[in-house]
């Protein structure tokens, strides 16, 4: 899975592209989870998943999300999911993930 | 094989209230616009054609009990919920028309709402029935003699008329009971729950997977769930708690969700799914709604073959 991050206005932003499924989740979660490592020792106001390159998200993904939130908890490090597309907004609320993270239209909502 | 679902409740069987009775009728008077209808035919038709389920139906409120009709002509049946009063009076006219009087029982797990009906299970003051309840745990039979002890019920398990057999299956190994090809695997959830594959002579399978909570550490692992429900006819599976509910305040719950079961389902490659162990606190329209999303979620992620969402409710009969 392609992978990238910034850091602006003191949140680190982290830009996953393509497709969170059975075969990309393990290196979703290590990824996710290293973002939430490296924004918790800078430390980072806040970790923005910029979600506008990611096509779709499954339960793996979902859940991945909630591993990196439990970690993020642990070092009182906000996350935020940026600029989902319609589809992953979509499961986001048919999941209720909506209610777990805060989900903003565009990257600078969260900053 | 068809399935036919006794009881789809979770937890507890619930009731319908008056109120919620008259909301129904309401709304099914409200959609018929003042019509006329001749006979209950023309108005059975009406609600199946233009009224939702929630409105015309009911999903039903007893508790855990799914048969399946299968193998050499003996009764097979998953869990001993509420449902099973109701299933035992049918099977009772069954035999009455020459049905065989054996009942493979097998048990997900022992917990009261899963085991509740026994004590009003008629066939049990059958003398000339034979019972034999399978299960992964060996305090089976434990657990149904307590319930019938005196400081919870009058009637004590030994009065029962019945020939009564435990047997513990073991994960691993494929057994032949009644005709039908079946197998178990352990699931999680407090003192543990097995889930069970059904295979009869013409291929059909049927998984019956409820009370299983797929922890969020073990789901890089769960292809052991998704092998077990491979090209399965029909994943009757737990979906009681939103995806959220069961990370966060219902973790550690034992239960699944709807979105997890589609996921598995389609790593399986199973055909068809039905939501099953639904919230005693939701509504009818609560579980169409959960069923509702649970269809859009499969179409949003539907990669190459579909697979069918249904939500199960009490009177579901499936033919596969």
């Amino acid at each position: 899975m392609q992978w990238s991050e910034e850091a602006r206005d003191g949140a680190i932003i982290a830009c996953p592209v393509g497709r969170v499924d059975e075969s990309t989740a393990q290196a979703f979660v290590e990824a996710l989870v290293a973002s939430v490592d490296r924004a918790a020792g800078i430390p980072a106001k806040t970790l923005v998943l910029d979600l506008a390159a990611l096509e779709y998200m499954s339960s793996r993904g979902l859940r991945a999300l909630t591993l990196a939130k439990r970690k993020a908890d642990g070092t009182a490090l906000p996350i935020i999911l940026a600029a989902p597309n319609a589809v992953i907004r979509e499961i986001l609320a048919i999941s209720r993930y909506d209610k777990l993270f805060t989900v903003v239209d565009t990257v600078a909502e969260a900053l | 094989m068809l399935v036919r679902f006794w009881g789809t409740r979770g937890s507890l069987p619930v009731a319908q209230p008056a109120k919620a009775i008259r909301g129904k009728v309401a709304r099914a008077l409200v959609a018929a616009g003042g019509r006329r209808f001749a006979d209950q035919d023309e108005a059975e038709a009406f609600i199946d054609r233009e009224l939702d389920f929630a409105t015309g139906n009911s999903y039903g409120g007893n508790s855990t009990c799914v048969e399946i009709e299968a193998g050499d002509g003996a009764f097979i049946v998953c869990d001993l919920g509420s449902g099973l009063r109701e299933f035992g009076l049918d099977a009772l006219r069954r035999c009455a028309d020459g049905h065989e009087r054996t009942y493979h029982v097998f048990m997900s797990h022992l917990h009261w709402d899963h085991i509740m009906g026994f004590p009003f299970f008629a066939p049990a003051f059958d003398p000339g029935a034979r019972i034999i309840i399978h299960a992964g745990h060996d305090d089976a039979e434990q657990a149904l003699r307590r319930q019938q002890e005196e400081i919870s019920f009058p009637v004590a398990f030994d009065w029962l008329r019945a020939k009564i057999e435990f047997v513990t299956l073991a994960p691993g190994t494929v057994y032949t009971i009644g005709g039908v090809q079946v197998e178990l695997m352990e699931q999680q959830h407090s003192h543990r729950s097995f889930g069970y594959r059904f295979t009869d002579a013409e291929g059909k399978i049927t998984i019956f997977s409820t009370d299983s909570e797929h922890k969020i550490e073990k789901m890089i692992g769960e292809a052991d769930v998704a092998d077990f429900f491979r090209n399965a006819d029909l994943v009757i599976c737990d979906t009681m708690y939103s995806l959220a509910e069961s990370v966060s305040m219902k973790e550690d719950w034992g239960h699944s969700s709807n979105i997890v079961a589609i996921d598995l389902c389609r790593q399986g490659a199973a055909k068809r799914l039905a939501l099953f162990h639904h919230e005693p606190t939701y509504s009818d329209d609560d579980i169409q709604r959960m069923h509702r999303e649970s269809i859009r979620y499969e179409e949003l992620t539907r990669q190459d073959r579909p697979l069918e969402v249904l939500c199960a409710y009490d009177g579901l009969e499936l033919r596969l």
